[in-house]
């Protein structure tokens, strides 16, 4: 037990990772060498568009310690195209993990080559000669919607998913408005994770079982292996993955089963060696995976006379990349945040999704949601303004009511709990709002562009994979769930297993927490298992750590396989001890952990229960043979199949909702934003524990930060990269990160057993923070920010009138 | 972006001897800054390498190239495409030639698209290099055919 008898969950316990990961001790993929190992190199396609006319491997193949080549043709003639997740005509898009006849973003791997060192696979790659005839590139979604020129010939069309999202009574609303505010265009911008550690797979097609072994750093397997099967023509059971410690994936690192795919076919072709491949940082920024870029047009928002959001439609337009892998879910994932934290009940959004030639998408952290978030707070933002409203108080008029939670949107989620009033108190008052303003007045009259943004947002966290239905009905996917393990092992040691698969989020640490406080000892003695591990049986088809989840999904799964153990222990100890087993009680005894006997003071320690079990297993009774002290928890969440017609139901368990504020300066000179104060209040429900929410809402600080200011996915108009490396993508690092105020309140979840909400992504709230610090700072202007990046750059043209001019953005009728 | 160039010399030569020179890749090709070879396939089609450098990639190009548009001795059109640093490079150039007292007038102009990581990594540096590179191969054009007249400029 804790010292203050209260427990370890809410506890600043030390993180159990931290011992090994900053003494240089972790074990990442790339640590991993096998005898007899081949390392591959991809060929890529220099062009975004482009028919492949020949492959020659043969100049390859003669170079000493090249072993063999592999090309799309030969992949093609032994596998099934990925399963698609969209229905038609996004569902007879054929996906291969080489390309076969035609390339469609620059990047795109067109052949491997296995060698016996990577210098030598270099060598090899740089060797094969690959003739293209060029075709016309799309880079723009909304000119791909065009299908002037088509991407997937076998779907005829480039439009991979669209539908209308409609609630309430949208035409009285705009019928009864005071004023209807138009926004022609806003545009949210492409931009990926950069984790530190880049993708890494280690596979073996093992030649004597005909199994497939991975180690590999993919941060949702269990998705990933039923890609892989269906692929590979091989049953599941035969695929094994494993991940050990994980540099961040943010995301970005669930949709690699293309290239484990390469790596597993490359070793069958290389008579079972294992085959390594770890990915440069040039090759994670144009192929990986980007989060997804979105357009949106024609957005009319109606409001009554206070000022109070009633009805908003609008028509988005979802950039995918070359090839849709997680999507179309994204189309359908960002309506879990449907209103945002605002109360409007009548809304048309007309959502369509497009494949581009650039590089694919995947679920980048805050997936989905930030876009649609970044776009309601413009809506607000622009709103007040163009009314006249402080945005302060324009959000106290449209916030969702902490007396109304659970509150249940027009789309039928149930948001479980939240105080965003509150938090923007606390927000205001850790930044020094009243002060700020002041020194805005002054700086105003000096003519300094200084503005002060505010940004709320949610983070939904454990999805109800039944969405899915809603983009497909077909899809064969629907609720969550999680697996966890928790046991004695023979000697006693009490060790856990989860189906998670962590990458710095501190798993291990919260799990022994939980567990601590079920078996009334300290989590020190508690081992808890690193990285994710098929063989251990913890896993569902939901498994991975993804979608702000695992406090939720993760930790309801330990705690169920404790509970389960904990009942184990008792009626084992109940008959060793000759005791009722409500009097028997947990705790930490002279020989270690143990249950003992209020009744009869007698006690047994782990190690004694375990050796009864496992290896002096005649003592017990047959009635008691079941008493494995192993116990497995499948955690379901209590979701139904959202009602697809209408595109209703509950889509998320969870809301932690998070509220920034930043001061933004424009230097004159030089159009250089500088952060000049920032506070980031978060709340995720009953916090677990507070350094590592703390570390988690500073991370996804940073990576907003660097989104709205720095990073930017360029391309030309042919489809070239012109930011695929750290020259010219620019990442955020200690270095450049300002100066982060925390502050956090706490409304428990009602929806989890212990009142903690899934946290991590953020909502990406700096991106719409800062896109509203620097509106405000050139409100004088007429110039608005409809782009979610704003560089030096962006800004001058901005001030020059090429850029941004409300005129040609915004117009407003006012009826009353 | 496509890179474009364009501009016009003159020289002391018929548009027939300038319009021969042009058209004969080993009298022209070796004018190409950091020329490496050429492989003549016939009198239409070959393939040039030159050394290809930008910041820290260093490369060679390999581009094939073929007399698109001829109308001897007026107008001359290159096509060509190939492989350069990682990437690929697909270029047009064209020459008109235009008979004037002192000689011939050329009016020639480019246009060039580079595909793959030389763009990705320097895509910045690309349109000022070339224009440099074009620029030392008017001059050495110029040279040549000077030369070949035996004149003064």
């Amino acid at each position: 037990m804790s010292v203050d008898g209260k427990g370890w969950v809410g506890k600043a316990v030390p993180r159990k990772e931290e011992d090994r990961l900053l003494r240089g001790r972790g074990k990442f993929a790339d640590d991993i060498k096998l005898r007899e190992m081949l390392y591959l190199r991809f060929v890529r396609s220099s062009y975004a568009h482009a028919n492949i006319v020949s492959i020659d491997t043969s100049d390859a193949e003669k170079i000493p310690g090249v072993i063999c080549t592999l090309t799309g043709s030969e992949i093609a003639s032994q596998t099934q195209p990925f399963i698609e997740m969209a229905p038609d005509p996004g569902g007879k898009i054929q996906d291969y993990p080489l390309a076969i006849s035609k390339v469609r973003y620059q990047g795109e791997p067109v052949a491997a080559v296995m060698a016996i060192s990577p210098g030598i696979a270099d060598d090899g790659a740089e060797a094969v000669q690959v003739e293209y005839a060029a075709l016309d590139p799309v880079v723009d979604a909304e000119q791909a919607l065009t299908d002037a020129s088509i991407l997937h010939e076998e779907a005829g069309t480039n439009k991979v998913w669209g539908g209308v999202f409609e609630y309430g009574d949208v035409e009285q609303a705009f019928r009864e408005a005071a004023s209807v505010i138009e926004i022609d265009r806003m545009h949210f911008h492409r931009f990926s994770s950069t984790p530190l550690e880049n993708n890494v797979v280690i596979a073996q097609w093992d030649p004597k079982d005909e199994r497939i072994y991975y180690s590999c750093n993919n941060s949702f397997p269990s998705f990933a292996i039923q890609f892989l099967a269906a692929h590979l023509n091989v049953h599941i059971d035969r695929i094994r993955v494993q991940t050990s410690d994980i540099g961040g994936s943010f995301g970005i690192k669930i949709t690699s089963y293309p290239q484990m795919a390469v790596c597993a076919l490359a070793s069958k072709k290389a008579g079972g060696r294992p085959i390594k491949w770890v990915e440069t940082r040039s090759e994670h920024m144009i192929s990986s995976a980007h989060g997804n870029e979105r357009t949106f047009r024609d957005t009319r928002v109606a409001l009554d006379k206070d000022g109070v959001i009633t009805a908003i439609t609008s028509r988005h337009i979802d950039d995918c990349g070359a090839y849709p892998r997680y999507e179309p879910l994204g189309c359908v994932i960002w309506s879990q945040v449907f209103p945002g934290v605002y109360r409007f009940k009548n809304a048309r959004i007309d959502f369509s999704q497009a494949v581009t030639n650039k590089c694919p998408v995947g679920p980048n952290r805050g997936y989905s949601r930030m876009q649609h978030l970044w776009f309601l707070e413009r809506v607000v933002d622009i709103c007040a303004h163009e009314l006249g409203i402080p945005a302060d108080e324009m959000r106290l008029r449209n916030y969702i009511r902490p007396e109304e939670f659970p509150y249940t949107t027009p789309n039928g989620c149930i948001y479980d709990s939240g105080n965003y009033p509150k938090m923007l108190e606390v927000a205001k008052q850790l930044i020094g709002w009243d002060a700020w303003k002041k020194k805005q007045a002054e700086a105003r009259k000096e003519g300094r562009m200084l503005g002060i943004g505010i940004g709320t947002t949610l983070d939904s966290g454990t999805n109800n994979f039944g969405q899915a239905q809603i983009v497909n009905p077909g899809a064969p996917f629907s609720g969550n769930s999680q697996g966890a393990n928790c046991k004695l092992d023979i000697y006693g040691e009490v060790v856990v297993a989860v189906g998670s698969c962590p990458q710095g989020q501190g798993h291990e640490t919260t799990a022994a927490q939980v567990v601590a406080d079920v078996l009334n000892i300290n989590p020190d003695l508690i081992t808890v298992r690193t990285g994710f591990d098929t063989e251990r049986n913890v896993h569902t088809g939901f498994s991975g750590t993804y979608a702000s989840q695992f406090a939720v999904s993760g930790l309801s799964a330990v705690h169920g396989a404790a509970q389960k153990l904990k009942a184990e222990m008792k009626r084992l100890a109940a008959f060793v001890l000759k005791s009722k087993e409500e009097d028997l009680e947990f705790g930490v005894g002279g020989q270690g952990p143990e249950v003992r006997s209020k009744s009869n003071g007698k006690s047994i320690n782990y190690w004694g229960m375990a050796n009864i079990v496992n290896v002096n297993s005649a003592v017990l009774p047959v009635e008691m043979h079941d008493v494995t002290l192993n116990c497995r928890y499948i955690w379901r969440a209590p979701f139904k199949v959202p009602d697809i017609k209408r595109k209703y139901g509950n889509l998320t368990m969870t809301y932690a909702s998070q509220l920034h504020i930043a001061v933004v300066e424009i230097d004159r000179e030089t159009f250089i934003p500088k952060i000049l104060d920032y506070v980031a209040v978060d709340d995720c429900g009953t916090v677990i524990n507070p350094p590592i929410v703390e570390g988690q809402v500073y991370g996804a600080t940073a990576h907003g930060i660097g989104a709205a200011l720095l990073e930017n996915c360029v391309y030309d108009s042919v489809g070239n990269m012109l930011t695929s490396t750290f020259s010219d993508y620019i990442p955020i690092t200690a270095m450049n990160m300002p100066t982060v105020k925390y502050g956090h309140i706490e409304t428990p979840s009602p929806h989890s057993y212990s009142g903690a909400k899934g946290m991590g992504e953020g909502g990406a709230a700096p991106i719409h923070t800062i896109s509203a610090a620097l509106q405000d700072a050139l409100f004088d202007k007429r110039i608005f920010i409809d782009d979610s990046f704003n560089n030096p750059d962006s800004l001058f043209r901005a001030l020059k009138g090429e850029i941004g001019r409300a005129d040609d953005i915004v117009k407003v009728e006012r009826r009353a | 972006m496509p890179i474009k160039f364009a501009g016009e010399f003159e020289v002391q030569r018929g548009p027939e001897d300038v319009y021969a020179f042009l058209t004969d890749p080993n009298k022209f090709c070796p004018l190409l800054p950091e020329f490496r070879g050429v492989t003549v396939e016939d009198a239409e089609h070959f393939t040039v390498q030159v050394n290809v450098g930008v910041s820290y990639i260093k490369g060679v190009a390999n581009v094939k190239l073929h007399l698109a548009e001829s109308q001897r001795p007026s107008r001359a059109q290159f096509k060509g495409q190939g492989s350069v640093a990682g990437g690929n490079v697909s270029m047009v150039a064209t020459f008109d030639l235009m008979s004037v007292e002192s000689g011939t007038k050329v009016a020639w102009q480019g246009e060039a698209q580079v595909f793959g990581r030389l763009t990705s990594v320097s895509g910045g540096l690309l349109e000022p290099l070339g224009k440099k590179q074009v620029q030392k191969l008017i001059d050495g054009l110029q040279a040549a055919l000077h030369a070949a007249s035996g004149g003064t400029v």
